[in-house]
């Protein structure tokens, strides 16, 4: 039986504002998960806390709403218990950037075969847009009315750093591209970063759809753009206008974290499976 | 009789193999027939501190130590000042540098107390006989072993085991214990000095020797734990230890995490897919868990905590006992939000609570505290049997395909729990207040429903724990109340007091202190009252005992029931009671 986008609808209302880029990340990824034939019940899905987490309520699925700055650690956990479930970390940019940063770092270097998508609004939103890393610098903010004094983190530069499996940037105006990049992102076998320039009209009013379409321009339109190499991929973050989106670099050689367990080489079932009394005996004879 | 307790203490600088030396005596002392509990005393540095390894044997069973030693062997001048006044009146003391010079003061005191201190060169025995340096520890421990009267045999049988793989000259051990055991530095009265007990008739079987910690882990992986997260912290880290090294043989998944909030999460993760997960920490990486504690407190997903506890607040004293967490435990994660707190008191224990542990956290779907101590997490305890293996009790509805009401308001307050698969409907887990299909909700009704619906499941759970254990005499004078480790010096002078007061009539021994008992908090949270509140009833002698600065069980009894403790004794110091600290409290 195949998939269907309306399996993934869920009863409940949403809450975000007109014009948050929120809606079309959501049915971006439901189109894309019934394209690839993923039912509701194949798929798991940690949220975080943040507008981007609101969405929790809005998908009919295996779904963790937990702690803010956590997604990414709560998805791992349930993603090594069970390699059978397809496996998605949501989480905003104030979640990722700010409180849970070093699990971002640890999540691609270690590599779990995991997706993770970044709700980038420039602003931590369902606090009322204080600023973050991605806040441009002087613009007035929540608290900070000279905005911030510090430097920003360069994302692309940043994730580029530690070599991921998988980087890609989208742009929640851009439903298509949106939806392939996620379908790239979790065929992807390894941990799949995808970051979503995402609209947010209520605390990012200069990001509109009209500077977008000015300033941000699809990869596919760089010639002979290579994703494969590192290089390429630095030298196109690194200047910022136009903005790419696109898949911007993929490492094919990097083994995951779970098949490189010694432990579990040559186990055919899952953590799930295994749940049983296990015997001792043989351990106990060093305590002899 | 008098039980015949003696101990043995090795003290050197930290680093230099003190606690593989105290283990291979404890090893042959149990290989011999003799039951024994091993001690740690180390401090927080890799080189250069002054270590401990106290074994206390007996022909009956013991699970604490002594504050004295009969016989102390120092590896260096500095552990010798250090140790020097633990070691008992008739004592002796072995040394093995040449440099050790006692001062005036030490000489008079060791006169005075009739101690016998042999200065033995177990560097120059171990090179004569075609051994190398670092052997002058075995040479020492032959040297012992003869002390002790026992055949040398068992010895070599059980140090040349510990050594066979690991690239060590075999030969030149074994030559290197029996040169220390027939040195020409022994005499006899040496022997005499030392009682050393006969041991137990026994058969083949001698029981075993382990950790705690050893011993939580291999209950857990009988019970069904496939994934292990962790953060390496004093005392708890060598779990990670166990598991790691025998991935390969039970194929656990074992994860180093980049922080404890990392590792519990994952654990909550894997908890919720439906494999079982374990995390363990000490304060510290606990506080930071407490967020993860309270999110499963509210998401009611099941999540298994070990606290093993070191001395005092922030970073205190890590290499050290204490059982000042039982707040933390308690009251740990912010909200109003159904947990059970349950410690562990030895090695046995901790084998069989982490399974009820997990049993309780999958059943009545909330997160479990376990708590341990350094004194449980390292020590080496000694018994007969391994407990029972638990039944894997998990709580999941069978016929899940239809249910799609995960957080269903119910009687018991336990909703219907399945493990997420592609036959079953999926659900939301929500941190968030939910309703009960797991949606988001912010209204007054649907909140207080909601939250009654978590809390009842305590209810329900408190009416299925059973009711803490009295030990010691049936009809006490005297009750000693705790938790954790304490049992053990307390059990342990029960019954080598008992024995005291028959012997020896004319004591000053009180004479209300006739009869003691013990009651022993190993569910702790929610607390069960019915038994203490007899006993108050009864008008008994009720002394708190535990190893805090506070009372924390004491408070918590007091914030249940009203009962407030007129006796206290508490121990704050990072050592675990002595049995001389509850004798002591008995002969005054
Ligand atoms: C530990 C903790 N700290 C702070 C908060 C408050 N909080 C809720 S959402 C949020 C920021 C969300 O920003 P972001 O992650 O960018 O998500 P957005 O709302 O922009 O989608 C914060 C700080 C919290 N829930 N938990
Ligand atoms: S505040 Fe911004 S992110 Fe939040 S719902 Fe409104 S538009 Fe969306
Ligand atoms: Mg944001």
């Amino acid at each position: 039986m195949s998939v269907k986008i309306t399996d993934y609808n869920s009863p409940n209302t949403p809450t975000w504002c007109p014009g948050c880029g929120n809606y079309a990340i959501h049915a971006s990824l439901k189109k894309t998960l019934s394209e690839l034939n993923i039912s509701p019940s194949e798929l798991f899905m940690s949220f975080d806390i943040g507008c981007n987490g609101n969405g929790a309520d809005m998908i009919n699925t295996y779904a963790f709403k937990g702690l803010h700055g956590r997604s990414i650690p709560l998805a791992v956990g349930a993603h090594l218990a069970n390699r059978r479930m397809t496996t998605i970390a949501d989480i905003g940019d104030g979640g990722c950037f700010h409180e849970g940063l070093d699990h971002l770092v640890h999540a691609i270097r270690s590599n779990y075969n995991i997706t993770i998508l970044i709700h980038n609004n420039a602003n931590f939103a369902l606090t009322t847009g204080q600023a973050t890393v991605s806040t441009p610098k002087r613009k007035p903010m929540y608290g900070l009315p000279e905005g911030i004094p510090e430097r920003n983190l360069d994302v692309p530069e940043f994730i580029l750093s530690l070599d991921p499996s998988f980087y890609a940037r989208a742009y929640s105006g851009n439903l298509i591209q949106m939806g392939e990049i996620f379908k790239s992102a979790i065929e992807n076998k390894g941990c799949s970063v995808v970051e979503i320039l995402q609209l947010c009209p209520s605390y990012n009013k200069e990001f509109t759809p009209q500077w977008a379409n000015e300033n941000i321009k699809e990869i596919k339109e760089v010639e002979n753009y290579n994703a494969d190499s590192l290089e390429n991929a630095r030298d196109i973050v690194v200047n910022n206008s136009p903005l790419y989106t696109g898949i911007i670099y993929r490492n094919k050689n990097l083994p995951t974290f779970y098949d490189s367990l010694d432990s579990r080489k040559n186990s055919l079932t899952e953590l799930v499976d295994e749940v049983k009394v296990h015997d001792i005996k043989k351990l106990l004879k060093y305590f002899e | 009789m008098q039980t015949q307790r003696v101990s043995v203490k090795f003290t050197g600088a930290s680093g230099e193999g003190i606690n593989t030396i105290g283990v291979l005596l404890l090893r042959a002392l149990k290989k011999h027939g003799l039951r024994v509990f091993g001690y740690r005393e180390y401090p927080s540095l890799i080189k250069g501190g002054v270590a401990s390894y106290q074994v206390d044997f007996s022909s009956k069973e013991l699970n604490s130590s002594s504050r004295y030693c009969n016989i102390l062997l120092a590896f260096t001048s500095r552990s010798l000042n250090e140790y020097l006044k633990d070691v008992k009146e008739n004592g002796i003391i072995v040394y093995d540098q040449k440099d050790i010079n006692l001062t005036e003061e030490q000489r008079l005191y060791i006169e005075k107390r009739n101690i016998s201190s042999v200065f033995l060169d177990s560097e120059s025995i171990a090179l004569e006989t075609g051994g190398i340096k670092i052997m002058s520890n075995v040479v020492m421990l032959g040297f012992l072993w003869r002390i002790l009267g026992l055949k040398v045999e068992t010895l070599i049988e059980v140090v040349l085991k510990h050594f066979k793989n690991k690239n060590v000259d075999l030969k030149a051990e074994e030559n290197c214990i029996r040169a220390g055991y027939t040195s020409a530095t022994f005499r006899p009265e040496y022997a005499k000095k030392i009682n050393t007990p006969q041991k137990e008739i026994l058969s083949n079987n001698n029981g075993y020797v382990m950790t705690g910690n050893n011993a939580i882990a291999l209950g857990a992986i009988s019970a069904g734990v496939r994934a292990y997260y962790a953060y390496p912290m004093t005392p708890a880290t060598s779990i990670f230890e166990y598991m790691g090294e025998n991935a390969k043989e039970t194929g656990i998944l074992v994860k180093q995490a980049e922080n404890e909030i990392t590792a519990v999460q994952m654990a909550m993760g894997s908890m919720y897919m439906g494999t079982r997960a374990l995390v363990a920490t000490s304060g510290g990486g606990f506080d930071l868990m407490s967020e993860t504690i309270s999110c499963a407190g509210m998401s009611e997903t099941p999540l298994v905590v070990i606290l093993s506890q070191r001395g005092g607040a922030s970073t205190g004293l890590p290499t050290w006992t204490g059982a000042s967490d039982l707040n933390l435990a308690l009251k740990a994660g912010h909200g109003e939000f159904p947990r059970a707190v349950i410690a562990t008191s030895d090695a046995q224990t901790a084998y069989t609570l982490i399974q009820k542990a997990l049993n309780i956290a999958e059943t009545y779907q909330l997160p479990v505290i376990l708590l341990m101590e350094k004194q449980i997490s390292e020590s080496v305890f000694n018994f007969k049997k391994m407990p029972r293996v638990e039944k894997i009790e998990r709580g999941l509805v069978e016929k899940a395909e239809d249910i799609t009401q995960r957080y269903q308001i119910t009687d018991t307050g336990i909703s219907p729990r399945w493990i997420p698969s592609k036959e079953k409907k999926p659900y939301l887990a929500n941190s968030d207040e939910h309703s009960e299909n797991g949606s988001s909700i912010e209204d007054s009704e649907g909140t207080i429903a909601m939250a009654n619906k978590r809390l009842r499941k305590l209810e329900t759970l408190a009416k299925d724990l059973p009711e803490p254990t009295l030990y010691g005499d049936r009809n006490p004078d005297l009750v000693f109340v705790g938790w954790g480790s304490v049992k053990n010096a307390v059990l342990d002078a029960i019954s080598s007091f008992t024995k005291i007061n028959e012997i020896d009539k004319n004591n000053k021994i009180n004479k209300n202190n006739g009869k003691v008992g013990y009651l022993h908090y190993e569910y702790i949270h929610p607390l069960k009252t019915k038994i203490l509140e007899q006993l108050i009833e009864q008008n008994k002698r009720l002394v708190l005992v535990e190893n805090n600065q506070t009372g924390q069980l004491g408070n918590y009894i007091k914030e249940n029931i009203g009962y407030e403790f007129n006796e206290k004794l508490l121990k704050y110091d990072g050592r675990p009671f002595f049995v001389e600290d509850i004798l002591d409290f008995l002969k005054n």
